[in-house]
């Protein structure tokens, strides 16, 4: 019975841009920089600090995450008179006028979708660095979703650009905007850079003592 | 397979053209018309005094878009006419990365929620460019499909260039 001889992976480089594999000749220094063959992107030897630049965004993103759910996005001014909306006020209206699929269209959009990535990247983070190897197919999984749905929260910010565009006719009825779209689209912006920035390879690199016993299971 | 990639994205850049010149929606109310174009949602931050918005949206909805569609032009072309690919190779690289950050089709389904949103508030009136948009939608995603990157690659690995 033959079986199947997989190649050492640590000898190989995985481009992150146009996923070419390519051949270390030597172990990479701390400070080398090694281009892609194929794009020229620079790659990633795997000592870089991805794990931590992740981290800082992170952080950062789910501080602006708070003014973005409690300061109002835009206000309304019907006749003179109007009061500013947070997302989640603005989502009630909606709810209120009987177009609750929008209502939800948004609160998930704007609220659900940016709490779930500052979770899932928080644990992607913690578990890379235990090197867990708890479910890891899932784990990337989890990662590439991360990654694909970040860009639709930008919806509301979007919305309300329409919005302030569109609705001015003076004292009949005019809508602006306030600080909290300015916060909302950092917590999108920075959860998008940090999604970029984590190393998703870095999930399959797990302890050295269960790489161990995997050799002498095989 | 690369001709239709060439030719969706010649149809493309026609349609942005388009998108660009027209108003996306109009809003009637009391015999006043205000209209809105692409490029006055981008700018609609600026004059409320979010200026950092407004140019995070100028990138996404126009820069990013309109750099998308130039180079891939840019990489159709020097392919199908076997020129020198140093350029095509960078081109189609960064266009690879700053992908996510065009975000067109985001903005469709916020022109969407805007039309219900303001459906029974005021007279709607959907301008041309908002088909022109829909069809620039549609163009972009197909090209994306009918393009494998791994054969885009390696057609530009023939001549590369050495950095």
């Amino acid at each position: 019975m033959s079986k199947a001889v997989l190649l050492p992976e640590k000898d190989f480089l995985q481009c992150r841009v146009c996923n070419c594999l390519s051949k270390v000749a030597q172990e990479p220094g701390r400070y080398d920089v090694l281009y892609c063959p194929r794009c020229g992107a620079k790659m990633n030897t795997g000592k870089n600090n991805s794990i931590e630049v992740t981290w800082a965004l992170l952080i950062a993103a789910a501080i602006m995450y708070i003014p973005a759910n409690l300061m109002p996005v835009m206000s309304v001014y019907m006749l003179g008179s109007g009061q500013p909306d947070t997302i989640i006020s603005g989502a009630f209206h909606l709810v209120e006028a009987g177009q609750w699929p929008l209502a939800l269209l948004i609160f998930v959009a704007s609220i659900v979708v940016p709490l779930l990535k500052l979770f899932a990247l928080g644990f992607l983070l913690v578990t890379m660095q235990m090197k867990s190897s708890w479910r890891q197919r899932d784990r990337v999984l989890l990662y590439r979703m991360t990654e694909y749905i970040g860009r639709w929260s930008m919806v509301d910010v979007f919305v309300i650009a329409i919005l302030a565009g569109l609705v001015q006719f003076g004292n009949l009825v005019r809508v602006e905007t306030n600080a909290g779209t300015l916060s909302f689209a950092a917590v999108v912006v920075l959860t998008m850079i940090a999604a970029h920035t984590l190393d998703e390879h870095l999930i399959w690199e797990v302890t050295a003592k269960e790489d161990r016993a995997n050799d002498e299971h095989n | 397979m690369l001709e239709v990639a060439l030719a969706l994205t010649v149809t493309g850049l026609i349609l942005f053209f388009l998108t660009n010149s027209f108003p996306l929606l109009g809003l009637k109310a009391q015999g006043i018309v205000q209209e809105i174009t692409l490029w006055k949602a981008t700018v609609a931050f600026w004059g409320q005094g979010f200026q950092v918005l407004s140019v995070l949206l100028l990138l996404n909805l126009i820069v990013f878009p309109l750099f998308e569609l130039l180079a891939l032009l840019w990489v159709m072309l020097s392919i199908h006419f076997r020129k020198s690919n140093c350029f095509a190779t960078y081109l189609y690289r960064w266009m690879r990365q700053l992908k996510p950050w065009g975000m067109l089709e985001v903005f469709m389904l916020g022109v969407l929620v805007a039309v219900v949103k303001l459906g029974d508030l005021a007279i709607l009136i959907v301008g041309p460019a908002f088909w022109s948009f829909a069809a620039l939608i549609v163009c972009m995603a197909a090209a994306t499909a009918v393009l494998d990157p791994f054969v885009v690659w390696n057609s530009l690995k023939q001549g590369r260039c050495d950095e």
